[in-house]
């Protein structure tokens, strides 16, 4: 999550802010922008949502600004940083377990007692995420049910994306990450979560205020609302 | 002090010398220096009693003093292996145990799971006799002793090469065995090395982080040792994360003037 990638610095181009969960997804969703618009140039900046806001408050020029989480875009946008946001996209979280026969078939397993199960931390959004998720299910299957997933937490990782390379390993029994990151991984295989235990995670995009290539940014964040983005995002794992 | 200095051929700096040295020390000791800025050191303390900073530093003293104890029980022969015989393959021994110190963190990480983990080489067979590694203190201990200890048979090899092969010879001839010589001649002339070398050893396990991160992941009061504890602590609150960073770099700095001491007292040069 605090992953920062630039691409090579081009005169005027257009600089788009974007959350670390859409990296994958937001490459694709430039191709296509850059194939409508030739020659114009596209900056990807990617690192989780907070980091992202404290740079746009800090004086970092960027156009285009997609966070992971509704509470930065908001802040934004009442500090008068930001346009108007829409909802692009939405994620859920999935239970990922090891290819082949594990321990975990089904999402009962999570309890079985000595489980390695690995998690986001309470710190970053995934791992809040996970929290609301399981508070769902404690509600659903019981407390007890939940004491007992929770005692199987062997380690919480500061990225969700550390949570899924050690369930792809198979070091760890079964982890919870983004629908986005199951989908490209290989490795992995999904474990049913039940929608109405499951929180949706919604991602919302702006043209930035004070931003010199507005009509650019625009024409972007069209794209990314449109057909096009929205089929992009949905191969990426996430829903519209 | 002055003879001392004189001997080595030291003398006053110049001003262009000072110029030349200035930045690169300064360098160093602005961000450290800031570290004691940032939070005020009165507060430094109500930061560390948090539960967090006080288990991963409880954590920490157990695991570097265990790496530290395992680097010196098994490093100790293979550095007098390395300083005093000669075989077949020395000098590939001698590569392949200083190459920790080389090799990124995060890929010692990864190989020890690649080796250890419940898949791995190894882990596999250990994991079909119940035994299973990832995520245990034990694992952390694992990562730190991976990392360290080079910086341990390293120093030690290097005293037991000072020591003068005649003395352990005049030992032998007098008939001790070699179990003897070792603990009556070589490990106590090579003492101030060995010393050092577990200061080093040990400062280094203290400031791991990627392998223990990848082999042993973070959960507080079982694997977040310091350095995880302040990465964990950046994502919400700098000020608990700054304190432990502080903490962090005290216990480093009393592990250097330490090896400087206890070195520098008799004379060895430091490694």
């Amino acid at each position: 999550m605090v992953l920062v990638s630039w691409t090579p610095a081009q005169a005027e181009a257009l600089r788009v802010f974007a959350a670390a969960s859409l990296t994958e997804a937001f490459r694709e969703v430039v191709e296509a922008y850059q194939a409508g618009h030739p020659g114009e140039g596209v900056e990807l900046n990617f690192a989780g949502s907070q980091v992202l806001r404290t740079q746009i408050e800090q004086g970092a020029e960027a156009d285009v600004f997609a966070s992971a989480d509704v509470t930065h875009a908001e802040a934004l946008e009442k500090s008068g940083l930001l346009g108007p946001t829409a909802v692009f996209a939405r994620n859920r979280l999935v239970i990922v377990a090891p290819t082949g026969p594990g321990r975990v078939a089904r999402l009962e397993d999570l309890a079985l007692p000595g489980l390695k199960l690995v998690v986001a931390g309470p710190a970053v959004p995934a791992g809040r995420y996970t929290a609301q998720v399981l508070g769902r299910l404690g509600a659903w299957l019981g407390p007890d049910f939940v004491r007992r997933v929770e005692a199987n937490v062997v380690s919480q990782e500061t990225n969700v994306r550390a949570v899924l390379s050690k369930v792809a390993l198979g070091e760890a029994d079964a982890g919870f990450v983004y629908a986005s990151d199951a989908q490209d991984a290989g490795r992995v295989r999904l474990v049913a979560l039940p929608d109405h235990a499951n929180v949706v995670a919604e991602y919302p995009v702006g043209v930035v205020r004070r931003s010199p290539r507005a009509a650019a940014a625009r024409a972007f964040v069209a794209l990314l609302v449109g057909p096009t983005g929205q089929a992009i995002l949905r191969r990426h794992g996430f829903t519209p | 002090m002055r003879a001392a200095a004189a001997l080595r051929g030291r003398e006053r700096p110049g001003l262009r010398l000072c110029f030349g040295a200035a930045p690169l020390a300064l360098y160093i000791a602005l961000p450290l220096g800031a570290l004691f800025v940032v939070v005020p050191v009165g507060e430094l303390a109500s930061h560390l009693g948090s539960p967090m900073a006080l288990r991963a530093l409880r954590l920490t003293l157990e695991t570097t003093l265990a790496a530290t104890f395992l680097a010196v029980l098994f490093g100790t022969p293979l550095a007098y292996l390395l300083a005093r015989r000669e075989f077949r393959g020395r000098a590939a021994l001698d590569a392949l145990v200083e190459l920790p110190i080389t090799i990124p963190p995060v890929v010692a990480g990864v190989a020890l799971l690649l080796a250890f983990g419940r898949r791995g080489l190894l882990g596999r067979h250990l994991e079909l006799a119940g035994v299973s590694l990832p995520f245990t203190t034990i694992a952390v201990v694992m990562a730190q002793l991976f990392i360290a200890s080079p910086f341990f048979v390293k120093a030690a090899r290097a005293g037991f090469e000072s020591v003068e092969p005649r003395l352990e010879d005049a030992a032998r001839s007098l008939g001790a065995s070699p179990w003897r010589v070792f603990w009556t001649v070589s490990a106590p002339l090579a003492r101030p090395a060995l010393v050092s070398g577990v200061v080093l050893a040990w400062a280094r396990a203290l400031s791991e982080f990627g392998a223990t991160m990848m082999f042993a992941g973070n959960l507080p009061g079982r694997t977040q040792t310091l350095t995880l504890a302040v990465m964990t602590a950046l994502e919400t609150d700098l000020e608990t994360a700054v304190a432990v960073s502080a903490l962090a770099l005290v216990l480093a700095l009393a592990a250097l003037l330490g090896a400087r001491w206890l070195g520098g007292r008799v004379g060895v040069p430091n490694v």
